[in-house]
């Protein structure tokens, strides 16, 4: 599904050139839950938003699905980003005038879906995260493990290939923590593909597979038995 | 496309800070209410110009004389008659000329204003065309022959003999030296009655009229006929009638194109009350423009403004999936909307002024279908052209740096 090959990232800002990804290769297939840990400044997030066509490479290749990404024009990758990723922010980056069902309905504006059929969609992504019942609060009215679930109910609504989340629990206390890698879970169960950046050896946990950076460069790459939270439904 | 998204998104983010955007809005305000105003106002008063000259003189022409090199009988009363009979449209057509001169019946000299012309003056002017009260006016017979007769005002009539029946009396007047006994033949109603004691009575004139032939017969220094006014019968005649009445003239004179004969009519007056109503409407237009311009410039720098607050929120959309092309219809449409509802607020603001402005100006004012699109095109516009940049600067911005935006 992902497939990367000797990437490299190179920062220029006025003195020494910095080598953000250094030959990084990876590949990650479908269906995984996999965590990206390092050491702070090593190249975690760098390595995110490439993934998530955010921003480009300097060396290297990139395919997605199959399809070689370098070289595709900006509605192209905005195309790709908007059916094949769906993005989990630290900062949950909701758009703060809209209620919750207009902010998890927006990808399904900009795929060009009807109205009618985003909002029974949007209404299914909510319902899935726990938020049902927050249709109509706008998103100033609710707390930031709610806020988050939405940003989660609006990454998963378009269906898309891979949920990618940076850091999606650092502004989080760990009880609330807990419900999000909860809901990852379940999601990852029901076949959704997740990456997740962490520094936190207890988020790595949860998941199947922790891939390990430092200073740009791809140290290790484990498989793991992940510690599993029961699912809300069980309870 | 988005069209219905991209609408409440911009209303939304208008009304999210509302004092901002009226702020915003009140350069596009001030200068289309101006615009609507002066549009409505303008038009009314042209309405109501045109419509008071049609009362006026909508079938009058009259035709000047004047040479520079060379004075004598530049009209004369022939040329009337062949004027007259040449030209089915005339109705009526006399010499256009008054001169004064002393009465003195009881001793104490008065002032005479005296027209003179064909019998057709009667109809003619305004100071002694109004009813008869006693006798006749001068007729034909006393034209053709040139008979001492005089037509006077009431008012005069008053002054001169204590009495309105004054048909048959003499008055003496001496104009320009001559003296004539002048025959009383009709009084018309007095033009002064409404000034009744704004003067004393004896500094008002005494107003008269007499045929044309007397006075020429009399006055030998009255030679020729230099002011003509004809009236004819429907105003699409004017200008017709006009140009034939000069190219007779000048056939007649030999004097073709040399620019002597001028007839003057309402629409020429019309055109010139036009010209300066104009005037006016440019300048203030042109400050209304100035108003919108800097409006314009007000919407380009708080759009900029949002581009920037927003910059994270850009970021975010891209991430999910919008474009640049989506990115930028979005913020164009804000700038477009914010200056439509500049524009109608101005619009409602403007309808208002102008029913004030013309109410003491005592006229109604016209605001046309046109004027209305006119404005919101317009604004639009503004909102278009001061939006594109803000709106360019948004779209192009790049998705990571702008969702790393602090
Ligand atoms: N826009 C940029 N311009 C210049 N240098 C950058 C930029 N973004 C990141 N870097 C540098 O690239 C390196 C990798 O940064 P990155 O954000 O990927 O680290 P990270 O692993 O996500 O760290 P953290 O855990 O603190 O989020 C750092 O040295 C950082 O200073
Ligand atoms: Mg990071």
């Amino acid at each position: 599904m992902i497939e990367i090959t000797d990437i490299e990232k190179i920062y220029r800002m006025g003195g020494e050139p910095l080598k953000a990804l250094d030959k990084v290769s990876l590949s990650i297939k479908e269906g995984e839950f996999t965590s990206i840990m390092g050491p702070s400044g090593s190249g975690k997030s760098t390595l995110m938003n490439i993934l998530g066509l955010l921003d480009r490479f300097d060396s290297g290749t990139y395919k997605l699905n199959g399809t070689d990404v370098t070289g595709l024009s900006d509605s192209e990758l905005a195309g790709i980003r908007n059916k094949e990723i769906g993005f989990v922010f630290q900062s949950f980056n909701l758009m703060a005038r809209m209620n919750v069902l207009e902010n998890v309905m927006l990808p399904l504006v900009y795929a060009k879906v009807p109205a009618k059929e985003r909002k029974k969609r949007a209404t299914e992504a909510l319902e899935k995260v726990g938020l049902g019942n927050r249709l109509y609060h706008l998103t100033n009215e609710i707390s930031g493990g709610q806020k988050q679930r939405v940003a989660i109910a609006r990454a998963i609504v378009n269906k898309p290939s891979v949920l990618m989340a940076d850091e999606p629990t650092g502004n989080l206390d760990s009880k609330t923590t807990e419900d999000i890698m909860r809901i990852f879970q379940d999601l990852n169960k029901e076949g959704t593909t997740i990456v997740m950046v962490t520094h936190e050896p207890e988020m790595a946990a949860y998941t199947k597979r922790i891939v390990y950076f430092r200073d740009g460069v791809l140290q290790k790459d484990e498989n793991q038995e992940p510690k599993t939270l029961m699912s809300k439904e069980a309870n | 496309m988005f069209i219905k998204e991209n609408f409440k998104m911009a209303l939304d983010s208008i009304f999210a800070n509302k004092m901002r955007s009226f702020l915003t809005m009140l350069g596009i305000i001030i200068g289309i209410a101006s615009v609507i105003a002066i549009l409505a106002v303008g038009n009314g008063a042209t309405e109501e110009i045109t419509a008071t000259f049609s009362e006026l003189g909508a079938t009058t022409i009259s035709l000047d004389a004047t040479d520079p090199e060379q004075s004598g009988d530049l009209i004369t009363n022939e040329d009337l008659t062949i004027l007259r009979q040449s030209i089915d449209e005339i109705n009526y057509i006399s010499p256009n000329e008054t001169t004064s001169g002393t009465v003195s019946n009881d001793g104490e000299a008065r002032v005479a204003v005296v027209s003179y012309g064909t019998p057709d003056l009667q109809y003619l002017t305004q100071t002694m065309s109004s009813s008869l009260i006693e006798g006749r006016y001068f007729n034909e017979a006393d034209y053709a022959d040139a008979q001492d007769v005089v037509v006077i005002d009431s008012d005069g009539a008053e002054a001169l003999f204590g009495r309105v029946d004054v048909v048959g009396e003499t008055i003496r007047i001496t104009v320009q030296q001559q003296q004539m006994n002048l025959r009383v033949v009709g009084v018309v109603e007095g033009s002064f009655g409404n000034l009744q004691g704004a003067f004393e009575e004896s500094e008002l004139p005494l107003f008269m009229a007499m045929p044309y032939t007397t006075v020429s017969n009399t006055l030998p220094q009255v030679d020729g006929i230099d002011s003509v006014i004809i009236e004819v019968q429907s105003t699409d005649q004017i200008e017709p009638v006009s140009q034939q009445v000069v190219r007779i003239l000048e056939l007649r004179h030999d004097a073709v194109g040399e620019n002597i004969y001028n007839a003057q009519n309402f629409l020429q007056a019309l055109d010139q009350v036009d010209n300066v109503l104009n005037l006016f409407i440019n300048f203030i237009a042109a400050v209304a423009g100035i108003a919108l311009l800097v409006g314009g410039i007000g919407v380009m720098n708080i759009m900029l403004v949002s581009v920037t607050e927003r910059t994270r929120e850009i970021g975010t959309r891209k991430a999910l999936g919008a474009t640049t092309s989506v990115i930028l219809v979005q913020f164009l449409m804000e700038s477009i909307i914010l200056s439509l509802i500049g524009g109608m607020i101005g619009l409602t603001l403007g309808i208002l002024l102008s029913t004030l402005v013309a109410g003491a100006l005592n006229i109604t004012p016209v605001i046309t279908l046109g004027s209305v699109l006119l404005v919101l095109l317009f604004s639009s516009g503004v909102g278009v052209f001061f939006g594109i940049y803000p709106a360019r600067k948004a779209a192009n911005l790049n998705p990571i740096d702008a969702l790393r935006y602090e």
